[in-house]
């Protein structure tokens, strides 16, 4: 179960609404790369996991992404707070407003709503972990391109603590993998599911 | 920023430290040098959140705390709300 904590995980404070930026940065709310994604897919996979170690890393990392999703909000909300309409039109978060006025909405940048079509739970351990290492590097990326387009230190800031953690899980994800495969046989480690083949570990070989 | 503020932002410090070494520990559980850190860290915490809580008050009400004569888990702030002062 989870439990609320009535905080951030990093302090959201935005003096200056910036509608333009709320467009963008909505992208790690509900686009392909985005922390819903995140959460939802290693929530999700730890069910197949086969052993603790991965079981406990992806219900930490994903329960942190979901501390995640909850600060980009944050962030959409304080930038679009107080819109005139001129600012709205002038901003080009008009094709937003028309159908979510100033409520928080999961959708890309782009304005694709979001999909579970953006993740897989493929009950494999070896293709799970290697997605979820690709996951990382692609949210961290999308932060970066954030970072090359928004000036406003309040709102770089919340964003370079989040591209921190990417590196961080994709560290720690990169180890579980070694984990992993230090448990099965090397010359099977990409040809055989431990999460659904059994026996698949080291002086095993490979059912199929 | 106030002492109040002051305060509370080294709680939250200590509170992504503890989360942070536990992202660690779960791919080094017998790290001892780790596990000793995030000790240290936790009695780190209580004390800090002790002498927060005997100067203003609980640190995060949670929905099991009902003080007083009324249901403040419900008032303002939130934590996605803007704060001019902080």
């Amino acid at each position: 179960m989870w439990q609320y904590q009535k905080k951030l995980q990093f302090p959201v404070n935005i003096k200056n609404p910036d509608p333009k930026a709320a467009k963008i940065i909505i992208t790690q709310y509900g686009g392909p790369d985005g922390e819903m994604s995140a959460s939802i897919r290693y929530l999700s996979q730890r069910y197949s996991m086969p052993y603790s170690d991965l079981k406990g890393l992806l219900t930490d990392i994903g329960t942190e992404e979901l501390a995640h999703f909850e600060m980009i909000a944050a962030m959409v909300h304080q930038l679009t707070r107080n819109l005139t309409e001129e600012e709205i039109k002038r901003s080009g978060f008009d094709t937003y407003f028309v159908d979510h006025t100033a409520g928080v909405y999961p959708i890309a940048a782009s304005g694709a709503p979001w999909s579970a079509n953006y993740i897989q739970s493929k009950g494999d351990l070896i293709a799970d972990m290697h997605e979820d290492m690709g996951a990382e590097q692609k949210a961290r990326a999308t932060y970066d391109n954030l970072l090359r387009l928004i000036d406003d230190p309040d709102i770089r800031e919340p964003l370079k603590f989040l591209r921190a953690r990417e590196i961080v899980h994709y560290q720690r994800f990169g180890e579980g993998l070694r984990l992993a495969t230090d448990r099965l046989n090397s010359k099977n480690f990409y040809a055989c599911n431990p999460s659904f083949d059994t026996p698949c570990g080291k002086g095993t070989s490979c059912p199929s | 920023m106030s002492d109040k503020n002051k305060l509370m932002r080294m709680i939250h410090a200590y509170d992504f430290t503890i989360l942070e070494l536990g992202l660690f520990l779960d791919t080094h559980a017998d790290d001892a040098r780790a596990l000793k850190s995030r000790q240290q860290a936790q009695l780190k915490r209580a004390e800090l959140v002790r002498e927060y809580e005997e100067k203003y008050g609980p640190y995060i009400l949670t929905s099991d705390d009902v003080m007083g004569d009324r249901w403040s888990w419900i008032d303002n702030p939130w934590p996605w709300d803007y704060r001019r002062e902080d």
